[in-house]
């Protein structure tokens, strides 16, 4: 991480588009779009603890590997320095995250103390929302392998 | 107040900051970068960028297939 006096991010000139917002081929984007809907929501009806959940989640992550190292799209250039005060913040709630689950689980005490996967675990329970959840994940997953 | 409102109102707390992270990074002239700026910086070395993705690859198995 770089020095805490980072130069502070330029920003876009007004009136140029943001790298996401440039559609050069519409059609195929809104094809592969559908195709990622449709794979969510066959995705999202596998029951859980089955083979098939896990080859549901095992194959966008071995598609996305083999596009990461073998034909990477064109990236997302990062940034040369971090500010580190500013990045301070994100790892401050990032850490009292994980120390708040960690709690939950050491108590042992489920209903009292919850942890993030017992909450959200009902909500993924109706289909057109788990298919949504994975949906964002696989989209999620696109856009870490552009950055 | 019961515990589990409090564990609640912590994780909703919590996760509320990582929103408001993300829109004060996309103002003009902070110091403070967006979630995708500082993924960014992470993946840039070949292990950061398999750490992250093997985060990804975890989190849909663990809400996914279990």
């Amino acid at each position: 991480m770089a020095a805490d006096n980072a130069p502070r991010r330029p920003r876009r000139p007004a009136g140029k588009r943001a790298p996401w917002a440039r559609v050069r081929h519409p059609v195929p984007k809104a094809l592969i779009l559908a195709a990622l809907a449709c794979y969510s929501w066959i995705a999202a009806g596998t029951e859980p603890f089955t083979r098939n959940a896990l080859l549901v989640v095992l194959a966008p992550g071995l598609v996305l590997a083999v596009i990461a190292y073998g034909r990477p799209p064109e990236r997302i250039p990062p940034p040369e320095r971090m500010d580190v005060a500013g990045f301070s913040y994100w790892a401050i709630c990032i850490v009292a995250l994980f120390e708040w689950e960690a709690s939950a689980f050491r108590d042992n005490a489920l209903w009292w103390h919850p942890s993030l996967t017992d909450l959200i675990d009902p909500m993924l329970g109706t289909h057109p929302v788990k298919a949504m959840a994975i949906l964002i994940w696989l989209l999620s997953g696109w856009a870490l392998v552009r950055r | 107040m019961a515990t589990r409102v409090i564990t609640i109102i912590g994780f909703a707390v919590l996760i509320l900051a990582l929103f408001v992270l993300e829109y004060l990074g996309r103002r003009p002239d902070t110091r403070i970068p967006t979630l995708g700026e500082w993924l960014g910086y992470v993946m840039r070395p070949r292990a950061g960028r398999l750490l992250v993705l093997l985060g990804w690859l975890w989190l849909g198995w663990h809400y996914f297939s279990r």
